[in-house]
């Protein structure tokens, strides 16, 4: 987390936590968050759906 | 005397220093402007599949369209890029090579050793969202919205990439082992596309009311004809991106193809053009119908984009009056066969690509190709080339949405779709003052309105 480096001189990566364990950690995060997105929306579909069955 | 010669040459050092890093950064905002227009590509598709849309459904379409950029642009940072890099030789991966598109590369971020990858990352992220666009106008009025994400997901950051890798990459094996020829992406792009919106589609179904118990079709006419058609026209701006991202800026000298052959701006114009005002006169030509008409400037387009970068402007011209003719044809023929694609995706796209790349090896047989190895452009090439993009996109489009099918998950309920997906599930009216609440004087509606 946070910077990777303490100089601006002969820095390549300077993306938040480059080198470490924490982009892992987001990547990992994000991929979940992108399932999770697709399984809510399916239910509020299935929902959707089903509620307009009943009236 | 010395101090002379050491003082002009670090003013050279630093000249040269200073025009490298223009060199650099030229480049970068080139692309950078691509990505830009290429969202025209998609707020195109957005106007274009809306107006299509019946009214019922206007807003459902549109949030179909949204979330497809939405899902496509993390899943092609996820796994898309690393598909492009490491497949250049088909099925097998090359680890080595694919290993600055990993997703936790130091590649894959702000980076200031390489000003390059994310450009290029997010110009083929847009490409890819392109892919899914053209299936998501196809599937409208009776795609379940989660069916949809993850089709376009298999499209567009697996299927046209792979595709891609093969067919528009400089070590891809179609180039290196067969001399294919593609300058702008008929096959991996539009083909692709195309083909796997015709496997979604005879699995899907078509919309109710589209055709008769003894076969003939129903006209379910878009709710808003003039929004499609300028839809259309605004996609055609976004080409310009399209087909910018389809070359390489070195800076160091003349441009060159995807495919590493040189070539100039200057040839992406005149052909461009040329083809674009042909595909709407074959369109005019054939049909009359603004809609087809500006479809067939899409098609024009694919139909000369394999050689942009190499025709002579009257025959891309006359390639375009060819594609703009033909799409309507194809898409009368797969209504025969009770496919109902409600934008003509699969005609445009898979049948003008298809078109594009063999015209290709008819019409510019014969060009050198850079690759130590790699044989003249050959209209062989274009084929084994066509049928690989056509099994590409057909092959994963019909087998996830069977599964899907199977499963009960590809379509809505017949109840939601009579009475319309907004209605149905969005939380907001697009037309809540009652506009195009009446039919045109004279019309009936049909079965499915």
């Amino acid at each position: 987390m946070g910077s990777p480096i303490t100089a601006w001189e002969g820095a390549t990566a300077i993306f938040t936590g480059a080198g470490g364990v924490t982009p892992g950690l987001f990547l990992l995060l994000s991929i979940v968050v992108c399932l999770a997105a697709i399984y809510h929306g399916a239910r509020h579909e299935t929902h959707s759906y089903e509620r307009n069955r009943l009236e | 005397m010395e101090q002379q010669i050491a003082e002009l040459t670090a003013k050279v050092a630093a000249l040269e220093e200073g025009a490298g890093w223009t060199t650099t950064i030229n480049m970068e905002v080139y692309y950078w402007w691509c990505i830009a227009f290429m969202f025209a590509i998609h707020a195109g598709f957005l106007a274009y599949e809306m107006g299509a849309s019946r009214k019922k459904n206007v807003l459902a379409s549109g949030i179909k369209n949204i979330l497809a950029l939405a899902f496509i642009i993390p899943t092609f940072f996820f796994f898309g890029w690393w598909i492009y890099l490491a497949f250049p030789n088909g099925f097998v991966p090359d680890f080595e090579a694919g290993a600055a598109g990993r997703p936790w590369d130091m590649a894959m971020g702000p980076n200031l050793s390489d000003n390059a990858t994310g450009v290029f990352w997010g110009a083929f992220a847009l490409f890819a969202a392109t892919t899914a666009s053209i299936l998501s106008g196809s599937v409208i009025e009776r795609i379940r919205l989660s069916a949809f994400i993850v089709l376009a997901v298999v499209l567009g950051s697996v299927a046209w990439i792979l595709g891609a890798s093969w067919a528009w990459h400089g070590s891809g094996w179609l180039l290196t082992e067969w001399g294919w020829h593609d300058f702008g992406a008929a096959g991996c792009v539009h083909m692709i596309a195309g083909f796997f919106a015709l496997g979604v589609l005879m699995n899907l179904g078509p919309r109710i009311g589209k055709f008769n118990p003894d076969g003939s079709a129903n006209d379910l006419s878009p709710h808003n004809l003039p929004f499609a058609v300028f839809g259309l026209m605004l996609l055609i701006v976004g080409f310009f991106g399209f087909l910018g991202g389809c070359i390489i800026y070195a800076g160091n000298g003349q441009w060159v193809s995807i495919f590493g052959n040189p070539t100039t701006l200057s040839a992406v114009a005149f052909n461009t053009l040329m083809c674009f005002a042909g595909g709407i006169m074959g369109g005019w030509i054939a049909t009359r119908d603004p809609f087809w008409m500006m479809s067939g400037a899409l098609a024009g387009i694919f139909a000369a984009a394999p050689g942009l970068d190499l025709y002579y402007p009257p025959l891309a011209f006359l390639l375009g009056v060819a594609g703009g003719a033909i799409v309507p044809q194809i898409d009368k023929l797969l209504v025969k066969f009770r496919i109902d694609d409600a934008v003509g995706a699969v005609a445009v796209h898979g049948g003008g690509g298809l078109f594009g790349v063999l015209a290709f090896g008819v019409f510019a047989a014969g060009y050198p190709n850079t690759p130590e190895g790699a044989p003249d452009t050959n209209f062989m090439g274009q084929l084994i080339g066509a049928a690989s993009m056509a099994l590409l996109g057909f092959v994963p489009g019909f087998g996830v949405s069977w599964v899907m099918k199977t499963m009960g998950a590809l379509r809505i309920p017949e109840k939601a779709e009579l009475m319309g997906m907004d209605k149905a599930k969005v939380p907001v009216a697009a037309y809540p003052d009652g506009w195009f609440d009446a039919l045109p004087a004279g019309r009936a509606a049909t079965p499915a309105e």
